[in-house]
This record gives C-alpha cells, sequence and structure tokens, in this order.
C-alpha cells in the first residue's frame, strides 16, 4: 500500500485555523481544491455536507472523518488536519474531535485507492496511532506513521 | 464461542472498516473470535463462509445500509447502526453473548438440505397463491358482469350502445385483466416492485399468444426471477443504481420476459393451436361420444389456453355450417363443467377449501352457469395437479354425454341462458343430464383428490 497515491505534504495541516465544523470542511476542502484533486468544489462540499447530515462523521476518540464520494473529484485524495485545541465536531462520544481525515472519492475510483482508504479507517480505531499522530512535529512524520 | 458479522455504511468508504476494526480489536480483547466481513464501495470482503455463518452463536449486523439476511435463515440476528459498532464494540459483542438464542434455529440448522428444498417449494406456493389471490375479484367481476349481459338476451350484446353490450365490454375489460394481475402479482410475490412491470407486461401477453393461465403463471415466475437473476449480476456504480429500478430492471425484464413470451412460448402455443384445429377437423366423422371426450378434455385443461381455443374455435366453426351444432354443444357443456364441478366440491367438501375459496366457490357457479370457464382457473392455479384431472374428467362425461344424446344447440355462448329459450336447445333434457352429470364426476373428483387444508 502507497499512501503517498492519495496524501503529500500539501495535503497536511498541523494547526487548522477553524473553530466549527463548517468552517474545518471548508478549510480541508481548499487545500484539496488548491493542490488540483478537485473538478468541482461546490459539488464535492456538497456530497462531504450530506453526509454529514446523516449523521456526524465524528467518530469520537477526537477524531472525524468527513468524507465525500462525488463526480466533483477529479482524483482519489486525502487530507490530514489537526487541532491541538480541539473542535466541536458533534462527535458521538461528545468529546472534542482533534484530527481530522477528509477523504475525497471521484464517482469511478480505483479499488486500490478503496482499499487504502478502508487501511486507513482501520488503524484509526487504533489508540498508539492516534497519540503518535497527536505527537507528530511534521508532515513527513504523519505520512511515515499512516504508511505503517 | 464464535461469532460473525457485517458491516455496512452507506459511502462505504470509512465507517464500514472502522466498525470491522472495532468489532476485532473488541474480540480479541475479550477473547471470542470473530469474522466480520465488510460490504464497503469495494463490495464484500472478508465474505463470511456457510460453515462460519453455521458455527456462529450470533449474526451481528452493523449496518445503515440493507444487507441481506438470506443467508442467515434460522440464525439470531442481533441488528445495530454501523455506528454503534464503532462506538462500543465491547458492549455489542457482549450482548450478541447474553442474547438468548432462539431454540427454533438450532435444530433447524442441523438438517439444512432438506430444510431448504421444502422452504423452497413453500416460496413457489406462496407466490402462486399471491398472484391468485389478486386475480380472483377481477374474475369475479368480469364474469358476472358478461354473464349479466346474456340475461338481457342471448345476442343483446350485438346491439350497439345497449346496456348489454356495454356489460359485456366492461365484463370483457375485468377479465382480460386476470393473465396480467395473475402473472404480475406472482411476480410482485418474488421480487417485489420490479416483479411487478414484466409480469404484468408477461401476462398480458401469455393472453394475446393465446397461452393461457398456464401461460400467465409461467410469465409470472419467469418475470420474479428475471428480476433476482439481474440485481444479482448487475453490478452498477453507485452513482447509476438509481437508475437501476426506474431503467434498467424495467426495461431489461421486461425485454427478457416478453420475448420469452412471443418466441418460447407463443410460437409454440399457436403451433399447437393450428394442429389441434385441424386433428379436430380430422375427427369430425369420428365416432361421436369419441369426439365428445376428446373436446371435454381440451376444454377443460387449460382454460383459454391454447387447447381450450382450439376446442372453442372448432365448436364456432361448425356453427357456421348448419343452424344449429352438436360439436358446440358438447363444447358448452364441457366448458361449463369445470367452474360448476369445483362449485359443488366447495360445498359438499368445505374442509378443503379455505374460507376465501368457499367464497369464490359461490361466484365459480354463476361463471359455470352462464359458461364462462375462466370461474375455474383462481382453483387450478392454486392447485393444477388435482384441480386440472377433475375438470378434465368431468368435461369429458359432459362432453360425451352431450354428443351421445344427440343435444345440439344454436349459440355459442350463453350456458343457462341459452337453455331458456325455446328451441335453441335441442334435447334439452339430454343435455342438462350431460352438463349435471359432468359437474358432478368433477365435483366428486376434487373433493377426493384436494387434501384439507391445514389450519395454521
Amino acid at each position: 500500500m502507497n499512501i503517498t497515491e492519495l496524501l503529500n505534504v500539501n495535503l497536511i495541516k498541523l494547526e487548522l485555523n477553524s473553530k466549527t465544523k463548517e468552517d474545518v470542511i471548508k478549510e480541508m476542502v481548499n487545500l484539496l481544491d488548491e493542490d488540483g484533486k478537485l473538478l468541482d468544489k461546490d459539488k464535492y462540499t456538497k456530497a462531504v455536507t450530506d453526509r454529514e447530515k446523516e449523521f456526524s462523521t465524528g467518530i469520537g476518540m477526537g477524531i472525524a472523518i468527513p468524507h465525500g464520494k462525488s463526480s466533483g473529484v477529479k482524483e482519489a485524495a486525502l487530507v490530514f488536519g489537526r487541532s491541538t485545541e480541539g473542535i466541536d465536531y458533534q462527535s458521538m462520544d461528545d468529546e472534542l474531535a482533534h484530527i481530522f481525515f477528509l477523504i475525497a472519492v471521484p464517482e469511478e475510483s480505483s479499488n486500490e485507492h478503496l482499499k487504502i482508504l478502508s487501511q486507513i479507517s482501520r488503524k484509526l480505531m487504533h489508540k498508539e496511532l492516534r497519540e503518535s499522530l497527536m505527537n507528530a512535529s511534521s508532515p513527513e512524520e504523519i505520512i511515515t506513521l499512516l504508511q505503517q | 464461542m464464535k461469532f460473525v458479522a457485517i458491516t455496512s455504511c452507506p459511502t462505504g468508504i470509512a465507517h464500514t472498516y472502522m466498525a470491522a476494526e472495532a468489532l476485532d480489536m473488541a474480540a480479541k480483547e475479550m477473547g471470542i473470535e470473530i469474522k466480520v466481513e465488510t460490504q464497503g464501495s469495494v463490495g464484500a470482503e472478508n465474505q463470511l463462509t456457510e460453515a462460519e455463518i453455521r458455527e456462529a452463536r450470533v449474526v451481528i449486523i452493523a449496518a445503515d445500509t440493507n444487507v441481506s439476511k438470506e443467508r442467515f435463515a434460522g440464525k439470531t440476528i442481533l441488528e445495530v447502526g454501523v455506528k454503534d459498532a464503532i462506538k462500543d464494540a465491547k458492549g455489542l459483542i457482549q450482548k450478541a453473548i447474553d442474547m438468548k438464542i432462539e431454540d427454533k434455529n438450532t435444530a433447524k440448522n442441523v438438517s439444512n438440505v432438506e430444510e431448504e428444498k421444502k422452504v423452497e417449494r413453500k416460496g413457489v406456493y406462496k407466490h402462486l397463491m399471491t398472484g391468485v389471490s389478486y386475480m380472483i375479484p377481477f374474475v369475479a367481476a368480469g364474469g358476472i358482469l358478461i354473464a349479466l349481459s346474456f340475461a338481457f338476451g342471448i345476442y343483446a350484446f350485438k346491439v350497439d350502445g345497449s346496456i348489454a353490450a356495454a356489460l359485456k365490454d366492461v365484463g370483457g375489460a375485468a377479465m382480460g385483466l386476470m393473465y396480467p394481475i395473475l402473472a404480475g402479482f406472482i411476480a410482485f410475490s418474488i421480487a417485489d416492485r420490479p416483479g411487478l412491470v414484466p409480469g404484468v407486461v408477461g401476462g398480458m401477453l401469455a393472453s394475446t399468444v393465446g397461452a393461457g393461465f398456464l401461460g400467465a403463471m409461467a410469465a409470472g415466475f419467469l418475470a420474479g426471477y428475471t428480476i433476482l437473476l439481474l440485481k444479482k449480476t448487475i453490478k452498477l456504480p453507485k452513482s447509476l443504481q438509481g437508475l437501476m429500478p426506474v431503467i434498467i430492471l424495467p426495461v431489461l425484464s421486461t425485454l427478457v420476459v416478453g420475448l420469452v413470451m412471443m418466441y418460447v412460448i407463443g410460437k409454440p402455443v399457436s403451433a399447437l393451436t393450428v394442429a389441434m384445429s385441424k386433428y379436430l377437423t380430422n375427427l369430425s366423422g369420428a365416432n361421436a361420444g369419441f369426439l365428445g371426450i376428446i373436446l371435454g378434455l381440451m376444454m377443460a385443461f387449460d382454460m383459454g389456453g391454447p387447447f381450450n381455443k382450439a376446442a372453442y374455435t372448432f365448436g364456432v366453426s361448425t356453427l357456421a355450417l348448419a343452424p344449429s351444432s352438436a360439436i358446440m354443444a358438447a363444447v358448452m357443456a364441457a366448458g361449463m363443467t369445470p367452474p360448476l364441478g369445483i362449485a359443488l366440491a366447495t360445498v359438499i367438501a368445505k374442509k378443503k377449501f379455505t374460507a376465501e375459496e368457499r367464497e369464490s366457490g359461490k361466484s365459480a357457479w354463476a361463471l359455470g352457469l352462464a359458461f364462462i370457464t375462466e370461474g375455474a382457473i383462481p382453483f387450478a392455479a392454486a392447485d393444477p395437479l388435482k384441480i386440472i384431472p377433475s375438470t378434465m374428467t368431468g368435461a369429458a362425461v359432459a362432453g360425451a354425454l352431450s354428443m351421445i344424446f344427440k343435444s345440439a344447440i344454436v349459440a355459442p355462448h350463453g350456458g343457462i341462458f341459452l337453455l331458456f329459450i325455446p328451441h335453441a336447445v335441442i334435447n334439452l333434457g339430454g343435455y342438462i343430464v350431460a352438463i349435471v352429470a359432468g359437474t358432478i364426476v368433477t365435483g366428486i373428483m376434487v373433493s377426493v383428490l384436494k387434501k384439507d387444508v391445514v389450519v395454521k
């Protein structure tokens, strides 16, 4: 598995500026857009917020994984964002979220990419990884952690 | 202790896998065995095998999508949302450990092969009964209205704009829907809403190609299982899945069912009808009683299908050659006894019919008297192996006696209404004896052959 196909240093923000759920989605979508991963920003944003409406992707344990599958996405990509202070993401455990993964998937995505994403989702369930991600000091370190 | 689980979420990208991982981790910690199948955007991964499902104590389904439970027949299922597994996987597993297993399951799982077969048969029967029960009121409405039109006079419907003509048209419309409804709801029972379109169309075609109710039954089953097959084989990307129910399933299934009805069923049926007609023409000079038997068997075998049509058309054609026809008389007698005989059976052997069927038996009297053979179809469709031989035997008796008594009639329809018209029936007494005898034979045979209705 090669996570660099999905994630690069431009898509990692160790300290997010946003304070609200809405803003954090916008902020991370902008990273994707600037890195040329999107065809239609609004369309993708809508997919993500629609998904949030079903129920919050704040899965607890300080993690949120907003995601959207949309034809507005050019190629599958991942954004990593971190907020030391924490953001109220209406998480299932009512705790603040600190680690954010924004996932973008085009309508027709390769199985390879989907598998990588499913692997990351699985890994996030492990406490050690979550702690390491919180303590990582550089984007490169984040990539290495997720790569393992 | 072993468990199996399925996780699935709407997008199938993240939660599905998180829930799976959470369950795996929790199970490890608790020292139990679990296998989790993920149904995500990549399709099903880590698929559960039959053996694993069999050995599992409980099936956990953590999903916000519709997970098919067919595989888990007889298992105890614990169903929760996908987030419940992420949030508290341990609690979920604990719940599955504490859950009471309904004891019907443990017993059932042992002899699985035979069980499955039985269930299957029950399924087919259930589908058939669904179709039949939706069809019954159409037959009653149509048949009785047509009969009413004869009450105005045997040819009253031929006067344009008359109430008799209207009644016959209205009744005909209801009657015409009988096959589409039968086939449509058989398919509906098998495949839910998507089954309705190919089923109704297939039933309609069964009537246009002259395949009768047996053709309609075939169309219904074909339609239902075609939908199931299409659903299984066509895998579309999520974005196109919305097209499945509105375009893809209706178009493809109707195409398949339609073509099969036209070519695989329609062609042989029309060839058969032609062959039967030829055979009957050649028989014209044969022994009268024998011809009556043949006509009777044909009238009552498929009641509206190719055999029936051939016999009826042959009867009508003889009326064109002479003012009255003994062959037509035999055909009509044989067409009256199937519903009449069954109606008789619902009275003399009440236990062998459901309450609904007994009610339906009352309208069968009226339909039989009016020479609307279709009145027997709901019964024949529900239990063909018992009913059809009975109706055939009774009709053969009626046909043969009518021929032997040299009864003859002047019109190709009308049933009992014809009997009231002076000089419309030659040897009226003999004719009545023929019909009554046929009715009694069918009634007794049905009563003997049919099993008691099992009270559930």
